[in-house]
Order: C-alpha cells, then structure tokens, then sequence
C-alpha cells in the first residue's frame, strides 16, 4: 500500500565547520531546536508513496521555497489555501521565485505534495534566488527505493531501481558534490550584497564536507551540521552504489580511485532493462551541475583507495593539499 | 615483461607566443630530458609491467598513479597512499623520496585500452606542473602486420585501425608553474591557465612534427594525418584539470571506447559524435574516417566546395588550402596569400571547441588546436606509436 511519507523541514541558520574555516549557511532542519544540516535531511520513500514536506521559515528574512527537480505533478498550499498545482511566481512582470514561496513574517508554513512515482535519487533546492540560498546550503536528497527493497522474497530487494536493471547492492553511499565561497556565505549571512560575478569556491564538499572530515563516520559529534560522512569501508566482491548528485553550480568530475565502476543510472533513470543494456564503465565521472550519477563499484582486489575530485585544484582547502572533494575508499579481503 | 624506467625531472616549456615556462616532467632515460606529456607507454595485455621511478626533484616525493589499472604491487605488497608523521595525505601510492629517491610500481594490464598514468603526490600541484602521461595497452591478440588483428580492443571489435594518434590534452597558468621554480607559494585559487596544449604544446607547434630541435621538452606532435577512407584512431585522454570538447572540425567521428573499456557490454554503445568532451582524467577511443565533401575512391571530385572562408585564406595571409578541388593537385590562391599546402592535401581543423582555448594568452590562433590532414598518398610509416 502506498503511504504518505510526511516531513517537516525548518530553514534555519547555522555554523558549517570546514578544515581552517567555520563559515555561516542556510540549511533545513527537522524540527524547530535541531541544528540544521548540510545537505537537508534525507528523505526516504518507496516508489508510489506520496511525499508531503512542510516547510517552515522563522530564522531568514528572506522568502523561501523548495523545487524536486524530477518529479511531476507537485502541488502546494498554505494554511488559508487549497491545493493547487505550483508555478512560478512573478511581482510587476518579474519572475520572483521559480515556485511558490513562504514570504517571512507571513503564513506559518507552506507545503508541497507529489508522488514518488519512480525510484532513484533526487534533489530537492530552494526554488527562490537560487543563485544565493542553493550556495548558502538549501539543498537535500530524496531517495525512492523500489518496492519491495526491504522484502528478501521480492526480485527488487535491495536494489536501486529493481529487478533486472543492474543495480543491486551490497554497500550504499550517498554522495552529494558542492561546492563553498566562504567570502559569500559571510556577505549573504550578513544581509549585505554579494555580486555573483564574484563567486570563486575556495572548499569543495561532499555531504557537506570537506577531506578529511569526509574520512569521519556519520553523525561526528564535532560536525553537527554536517551529519553525513562518505569514506567507504568494503569487502573484495562487494558490490558498492556511489550515488552522485551534483548540488552546486559548478561541474565536478569525479575519479573512482584508480578502478573502473559501472554507470548504471543517470538523473535517476536506470540504464539497463531486461530488453537492452545501456551500462557502461568509467575510472572517472563527469556530473553537470544538478545531475546525477550512480555508479557500482565492485573491487576483485584489496586496496586504500580515494574517491576523489579529479580537478586536482579541488583536493585542497583553500591552497592546502589535502583537502577538499575526496574521501577514502578501503577494500580488504 | 616490460621495463619502464622514467626519470623525473624539471625544465622549460616553450610556448608559440615566447614564453618559457618552468615545468617537471618524466624523462625516458638518465640523460634525456623532462618532457610532457611523458613518454607514451605502450605495453600489451595480460604481460607484467614494471615501471622504475627516478626522482631527482630535491624537495619533492614523486608517485605515479595509473587510473583503471589495479592491483598495483611494491615489492611484492599492494601500493598503499602516504602519509606524513602527523597523518596528513602525501601521496595516493607509494613515492620516490625526493633527491634521487627510487620506487617501482609493478602491474599487469588486464584489458586492452587507452589509460593515463601521473603523479599521485601533491597532485593539486604535480599534475599541472606536468608529471602526466598516458599508457596505451595492445589487445593480447594485437598483431599490426594483419589488419583484422591490427584492433584497438581485440579481433572482432569493429576497432581495426590503419593508424593511430595519441592527443593528451592540458592546460597551463604559467604564474603558478613559475611560483613553484621560484619557491615561492602555489595560491591555487589563482589558477588561471593562459595555454591549452595538446600533447604539452601550443598552437601551432602542435602541427610540428615529432621531436623538432627547437622543442626539446614537448617531444610529440598533434597533426592527425591519413588518406581517404582509412580508419583513423584517435586517442584522447585528458590530462589536465579542466574538461575539453575536441572534435575533427565540420566531421564526425565514432566513439569506440571510453577509458580505457570498450563501448559494447550488453548493448553496442559506439556510435556517431561530432564533439567529445574530454574530461579530467578520462579517455576517449575514436575511429575517424575522411569520405568527406563526396569524396570516395571511385569518385575523386569532391561535390562539394568548400566556402574560402572555411580555408583560412583571409586576414591571416596564409592557407593551408591547396588551391585545387581536387585531392593530390595544386591550384592558384589568391595574391599575395601564402599557402603552406605540400602537395594538394586537405586540412581541417581539430580543435577544443571552447573557443578561448585556441588561443595563446589571449591571442587566436593558437592553443588546444591542431589540424588533419588527409593526402592522396602517404607512408605507412605516419601514425605509429612505438
């Protein structure tokens, strides 16, 4: 039976811990006491369940909003409203926001509704001024398993997109690419202006963080904003799912270490059916801003491999090897 | 079993446009000189390669790492990363301790491809400096006197080729690479490259042949050179930090493989592109053949003139046009314009298709370019790899 997965997301300031910096973002919380988290609280569904996000805003002055790159059929309301279909919203012939959006000192939340109609992962973003809050860190994952992930007797147990696409798994990893101006967050947090034209990254993230806090285990209590750590530990002949999304503005390419892996999805559709097999391998994946790319690592051999950017100017912090995209991969036997 | 020695070393760059730049490259022999890209590496499926690693850089470790080739061994263990006493990363594998430190990596190439190979130490650094190169690894059944058999990937992968071309491309900011021959500090947010290179050279050294005098640490070529119909397999691997669309310009080309793996698993995945985009750290297989403008053996009238616009004859005073619709022959070109046609051959450019990368500092024509050439007759000897 499809369920209605329910979540609450506050937008909420907090303090990004990165190697030499501690820099201000924007970030979703899940409830209104608990720090925000970079990147937003994953949210998890099976393929047909319906997805209800409440978004709360009592921190920013700004207006927010939240877009699902990939998903149809999205709908919203607020407290006085029905539901509606959402679309962008404009003010004297201005585009304003890409979607509708949450105005400060106004309703006390907005939702948005659609179905997970197909599993995969997914962006959810801020759909308003995009350009500033994507970068401050309103960004998240969804993650629709097919059904019957969770039932050993189903041909779709504990494979990203079910039977027959390639895509079953021993190990998962969730691996969100970003990239942090620490100069921007600073302007932005502070009310001031910040002229885009001025972006210049000097942290590269995944999951929010930068190497070697990518090498910590989830939930480091001295990273509490940034809850999620992306070092794999496996088994020669495990089969490994690096699920990439690219969160930031930038292109990333992303080397696996030194081994091949086979790309079995992009943007979340699979490229194997039981009539044709589109999978291919690659040592190294090039993710466009918002795309994804999941690929499954299977190691014959021990080793200490790292996962890492392969623009080598994005392994450092700031000017510092090592640092940056790159996070630890250990196979033993 | 092959034995690779390569000596690391530093040296300068000579650009188009003047400019000398401080780089490290790998050099093939004690004696010889650094160079980029590194030595082509050519090995063969399933046989052991050793590679000897000589550093003579005097503060530096050097590591060569090979992307797609694993398990790599170190007397007799698995290569491991590197780190320093307090824990930080040096190195993705083991290294050469600087001032004539000595390593040697040992592996065998399982499957037949185009790879690269570079440094795995500091490589925010290394690799922009130049310690890159790239490994090409024949079929087990390569045998280049039968053409069936003469395969980027094997008997009967639709891979056969009549030559071959290795085009490596990256990118150079010339103030970091001399911040690191001065001492001084590598701001890498400053990274701004002001060259492109194919193969370690500029546009238009990269229509130079082979190991010219006059560049002795940018040894190789880029000019893609063959006769109609043949199939021409070029391999692009990049090197650098940034991504690159190449392409054979006004054709097509056939993507076979992609680092180093062919494009047929369950499905044949090779098909028809006009533009690659070369990305960092990836390679690409690409079968070429020139029946352009109706041209085929039996019909040597080309149906199709190309507008003069196409052929360079204009402000820069030269062409590279022979004057002539037809293959093998020379015609006039306009007064007053030089033509740098040899004997009736026709040039198109290949060239990034990021326009501001086909440029010397700022300047056009230059950087990620080089041209093809295909002539009525040609040795057999031209686009060989050792």
């Amino acid at each position: 039976m499809p369920a209605l997965v329910r979540k609450d997301l506050w937008v909420r300031r907090g303090l990004l811990k990165l190697p030499g910096a501690q820099v201000p973002f924007w970030g979703f919380a899940p409830s209104p006491s608990a720090p925000p988290v970079l990147p937003g609280p994953v949210i998890t569904a099976t393929a047909g369940d319906v997805i209800l996000v409440t978004l709360r805003n009592t921190e920013l002055p700004v207006p927010v909003s939240l877009m699902f790159p990939g998903q149809t059929q999205v709908l919203t309301r607020r407290p006085a409203t029905r539901w509606k279909p959402v679309s962008p919203r404009y003010e004297a012939g201005r585009m304003v926001s890409l979607t509708d959006a949450l105005d400060p000192g106004t309703d006390d939340w907005i939702r948005y509704q659609f179905r997970a109609g197909k599993p995969g992962v997914y962006l959810y973003q801020s759909g308003t001024n995009p350009g500033v809050q994507v970068q401050m860190g309103l960004y998240g994952l969804i993650v629709v398993r097919p059904l019957g992930f969770e039932r050993p007797s189903s041909p779709n147990y504990r494979t990203a997109y079910g039977a027959r696409t390639g895509t079953g798994f021993d190990i998962e990893k969730l691996l969100v690419l970003g990239e942090v101006d620490t100069a921007m967050h600073a302007r932005v947090a502070a009310g001031a202006e910040f002229n885009i034209l001025d972006f210049a990254p000097e942290y590269w993230v995944i999951n929010g963080r930068s190497y070697p806090d990518t090498d910590r285990p989830d939930y480091d209590a001295t990273l509490p904003h940034q809850p999620l750590g992306s070092a794999v530990a496996a088994k020669t002949g495990q089969r490994i799912l690096l699920r990439l999304v690219n969160a930031g503005f930038l292109n990333h390419t992303v080397t696996l270490g030194g081994l091949h892996g086979r790309v079995v999805a992009e943007d979340a559709f699979p490229l194997a059916s039981s009539e044709l097999d589109t999978t291919y391998e690659k040592t190294a994946v090039t993710l466009g801003a918002g795309q994804s790319v999941e690929v499954i690592v299977t190691p014959g051999h021990p080793g200490e491999h790292y996962l890492r950017a392969r623009d080598y100017l994005r392994i450092v912090n700031v000017s510092s090897f090592p640092g940056g995209m790159m996070t630890r991969l250990l196979v033993t036997a | 079993m092959a034995t690779i020695d390569l000596w690391v070393k530093d040296g300068y760059l000579s650009t188009p446009d003047g400019n000398s730049i401080y780089f490290w490259g790998f050099s093939a022999s004690p004696d010889g000189r650094a160079q980029v890209p590194g030595p082509h590496l050519v090995v063969r499926q399933g046989e052991q390669v050793t590679v000897n690693l000589m550093n003579t850089l005097p503060l530096e470790p050097v590591s060569i790492v090979f992307p797609g080739q694993w398990p790599v061994s170190v007397d007799g263990r698995l290569a491991r990363p590197q780190y320093d006493q307090a824990g930080n990363l040096v190195s993705f594998a083991d290294h050469a301790p600087p001032d004539r430190g000595v390593i040697s990596y040992t592996f065998t190439p399982e499957r037949p491809g185009t790879f690269l190979y570079e440094s795995g130490t500091h490589p925010h650094k290394q690799v922009p400096m130049g310690l890159y190169g790239a490994l090409v690894v024949r079929p087990a059944d390569y045998d280049p006197g039968d053409p069936a058999h003469k395969t980027a990937y094997g008997f009967g992968t639709d891979t056969e080729f009549d030559r071959e071309y290795l085009l490596i491309t990256g990118e150079i900011d010339p103030e970091l690479n001399n911040a690191v021959g001065e001492g001084r500090p590598y701001p890498v947010p400053r990274f701004r490259p002001r060259y492109w290179t194919l193969n370690g050279r500029c546009a238009p050294d990269t229509m130079l042949p082979d190991r010219v005098p006059h560049l002795p640490h940018q040894p190789y070529g880029s000019m893609v050179m063959g006769q109609p119909g043949e199939k021409i397999l070029i391999r692009l691997a990049g090197a650098g930090v940034d991504n690159h669309p190449v392409h054979p310009h006004g054709n097509h080309v056939r993507v076979v493989g992609a680092d180093g793996r062919l494009l047929r698993g369950g499905t044949d995945l090779s098909g028809r592109r006009f533009t690659v985009l070369v990305g960092a750290g990836q390679t690409w297989d690409l079968v070429f053949s020139w029946t352009g403008l109706g041209f085929t053996p039996e019909n040597p009238i080309p149906t199709v003139l190309p507008n003069r616009r196409n052929l360079g004859v204009g402000d820069a005073g030269w062409t590279m046009w022979s004057g002539s619709p037809y293959l093998g022959q020379k015609g006039d070109i306009p007064v007053g314009v030089v033509s740098f046609n040899e004997f009736g051959e026709y040039y198109f450019m290949l060239h990034a298709h990021e326009e501001h990368k086909i440029t010397n500092w700022g300047e056009f024509p230059g950087g990620m370019m080089s041209m093809v050439a295909i002539y009525p007759s040609l040795s057999p000897a031209v686009g060989t790899l050792p």
